[in-house]
């Protein structure tokens, strides 16, 4: 897709491009993932209306629609570098991967949700196209390359998730923590919407090649105007994966949200904001290309903010006895390493692939949990406390086993996937050059062990203190815990591979504007 | 681009200023509610001295008028006098602070557009270019199809997910009401 520089040479406008509506064979193949995705939410929609059976088709559709998007986005691995749409989206190994995760995500939070909707009375078909609907959102601002792209698919994935956290009409913290959601979450869109504002100002573009095209002719880097802009944009972003300080939202949302959709907010959303954060942060030349002294300024706030989300957020869970919200204060923490993760990207060898495998592995084993959690939880999202877990091995051995498994990759203990997603972070972060920070991740790391391990004692080394009836048994929430315990050992066992994909995606992360083609041609 | 008249731009921003801290400060939610609308006017009237005439007009017509009535509709229907919140009764510490933070941002960004270059350097859309290819309705919605299509069409997915949410959340769902009053005592009994 060629295009012309909008500041044109003449004075006349050229706003008819025929150019712009065709679409190379290689640009189609690249939306196929987004074909099944949104095929697969429009199908739903007609299926609940013209079906009475639609309990069993919506779910299977959407069960078809993320296994057909994580399927497609693994076929187009190689398929290169893609520009769609006027250079305002990029289909690249970057956003596959991260597709992937997202249809995991979505997945197996559908396979945990089926017998929870049923025991809280809550089966409507809206649930899973809302769902979808905040997949295809994620999708859209991994690859977004403009900022206006990244706000509205920022808005329909939040949207999407305001109403799934809200779904349990009839329970106050359900409605109390989508409120609380909604207002702050807008408050935070309307900080990063100022912010590009603020940067379409400072460098003359909101598309993210072209703003890192001026900040490296150093056109903006070092103006007042675009520090501001970009510190408001990673404001909005640090609201958005819950960092320090703008972390107080996030207990009461998780708790407040159904189970499995705790699950999803923690993996999907998180992962999203993350990928894209690491778009924006390249694209406004972190690391590569900004001036000493702003570059210096946004370390700082990374750097502070990594840090205390990493010492609250552990320190605060330990005094947690709900597993939803000690889960919540851990998710805190697990965002501080990542944005150690962000802080070291440009100075290591590996870039931005530990922030990949992270995520992956954190999204492995934070579903697996919430998965567990969705299963296990009795009416109203009770009975997940600290002592409902006495003697779970021996009521629900599979369950307690995968929370188990789950537990141990969280504290990061060899052989799960935890252990080899923080031993890459941190390693990265020591050859940055950053002691201190890693330092503190290191030992916040060990304080965690104490709060994920025991879980474990209560759940193999007590007695159950009543024979409570355990929550009935479904067969999709089981297959779902053993296909993440799997996941979750094999990428501790192997991770070879999973780093190879890391490395090669943490190349392509930054969109350089000479690799277009159509750029470099003028 | 033209320079703004000046005395319209500090008119309308001046009372899109006043009727903004009104739209805070009243107590009535209707008269909130009518502040915006009259924010709503003076943002479409500083868009018309920039020369965007449509937007200036879309502003009038959608803002200030469907999604505000609907607004005001919702607002007299809910008919909710009283506040939820009483601001008088926090923490003077906590309202120091708020003034504090609110002037150091203030500060911040008047320092911020002082220091800024004075005139970035225009675009190809001047209001004389965007003329000469046929005014602003007919630019903007060339636009719209071609350079910006996919923010467009990723806006309709946005709305057709906001109408979904919505039903989801105003539906009346018979099935799960006895189960629901149970769920509230028992949440009850649990806090």
């Amino acid at each position: 897709m060629s295009d012309e520089p909008l500041i044109a040479t003449a004075t006349t406008l050229n706003t008819i491009r025929p150019e712009l509506l065709t679409m190379t064979f290689g640009q189609m193949a690249a939306l196929s993932p987004w074909i099944w995705a949104l095929g697969g939410a429009l199908s739903m929609m007609l299926a609940a209306v013209l079906f009475k059976t639609w309990k069993w088709v919506v779910p299977a559709l959407m069960i078809m629609a993320t296994a057909g998007a994580a399927w497609s986005s693994t076929m187009l691995m190689d398929l290169g570098d893609q520009f769609l749409f006027n250079r305002m989206m990029l289909v690249d190994r970057f956003t596959l991967v991260f597709t992937v995760l997202f249809a995991i995500s979505a997945l197996v939070t559908t396979l945990s949700s089926m017998k929870y909707l049923d025991r809280e009375g809550l089966q409507h078909p809206e649930y899973y196209i809302l769902m979808l609907f905040s997949m295809i959102g994620m999708m859209n601002m991994v690859s977004a390359l403009d900022l206006v792209v990244i706000f509205v698919a920022l808005e329909l994935m939040s949207i999407s998730v305001y109403v799934l956290v809200g779904f349990r009409r009839a329970d106050r913290r359900s409605n109390e923590a989508a409120v609380k959601y909604f207002v702050l979450g807008g408050a935070a869109s309307a900080v990063f919407l100022y912010g590009s504002a603020l940067l379409y100002g400072a460098t003359g573009s909101i598309n993210i090649q072209e703003i890192l095209a001026a900040v490296e002719a150093g056109r903006a880097g070092g103006s007042l105007l675009f520090v501001l802009g970009a510190a408001l944009v990673i404001f909005g972003f640090l609201f958005k994966v819950a960092s320090f300080p703008f972390h107080m939202w996030m207990p009461d949302v998780y708790e407040g949200a159904p189970a499995p959709i705790t699950g999803f907010m923690t993996t999907g959303i998180k992962a999203a904001s993350f990928a894209t954060f690491v778009r924006v942060m390249a694209g406004l030349g972190y690391g590569d290309g900004l001036a000493e002294a702003v570059q210096k300024h946004l370390h700082d706030i990374l750097w502070i903010s990594a840090a205390l989300t990493m010492v609250i957020g552990n320190v605060i869970a330990l005094t947690q006895v709900n597993l939803k919200r000690m889960l919540a204060y851990s998710s805190i923490a697990h965002t501080g390493y990542l944005l150690v993760g962000i802080l070291v990207g440009p100075a290591s060898d590996s870039g931005y692939g530990p922030i990949y495998l992270y995520l992956l592995a954190y999204t492995v084993m934070n579903l697996g949990a919430f998965a567990v959690l969705s299963a296990l939880a009795k009416r109203g999202d009770s009975g997940i406390n600290l002592h409902d877990m006495a003697g779970l091995s021996k009521r629900q051995p599979l369950m307690a086993f995968g929370m188990a498994v789950f537990l141990f990759s969280m504290a990061g203990i060899p052989p799960t996937a935890g252990f080899a997603a923080k031993y890459l972070l941190f390693y990265s972060a020591v050859q940055a050059g950053e002691i201190w920070i890693t330092v503190i991740a290191v030992l916040c790391s060990a304080i965690s062990v104490y709060y994920y391990l025991r879980v474990l004692v209560y759940m193999y080394m007590r007695e159950p203190a009543e024979a409570g009836g355990s929550a009935g048994r479904s067969w999709m929430a089981s297959a779902a815990v053993l296909a993440m315990i799997v996941l979750t050992l094999q990428i501790g066992v192997l991770p070879s591979r999973v780093i190879e994909t890391a490395k090669s995606i943490s190349k392509t992360a930054v969109p350089q504007i000479g690799q277009a083609g159509a750029r470099a041609a003028r | 681009m033209t320079a703004i008249n000046p005395i319209a731009f500090y008119l309308f921003a001046g009372v899109a200023l006043a009727f903004s801290v009104m739209t805070v400060l009243r107590k009535n939610p209707v008269s909130s509610a009518f502040s915006l609308v009259m924010v709503f006017f003076s943002f479409a009237g500083i868009y018309a001295i920039l020369g965007a005439h449509l937007i200036a007009t879309l502003q009038v017509l959608v803002y200030a008028g469907a999604i505000m009535v609907l607004f005001v509709f919702v607002v007299m229907l809910l008919n909710s006098d009283s506040p939820s919140f009483d601001f008088r009764r926090t923490p003077a510490l906590f309202r120091v602070a708020a003034g504090l933070v609110c002037a150091a941002l203030f500060v911040l960004f008047v320092r911020v557009f002082k220091n800024s270059p004075p005139v970035l350097t225009p675009g190809a859309f001047t209001a004389e270019a965007v003329d000469a290819a046929g005014g602003n309705t007919r630019v903007i919605s060339e636009l719209m199809f071609s350079e910006y299509v996919l923010p467009f069409e990723l806006t309709s997915v946005l709305l057709l997910a906001a109408i979904v949410g919505a039903v989801a959340l105003a539906k009346r769902h018979s099935v799960a009401k006895p189960v629901s009053k149970k769920g509230v005592a028992h949440v009850a009994a649990t806090r």
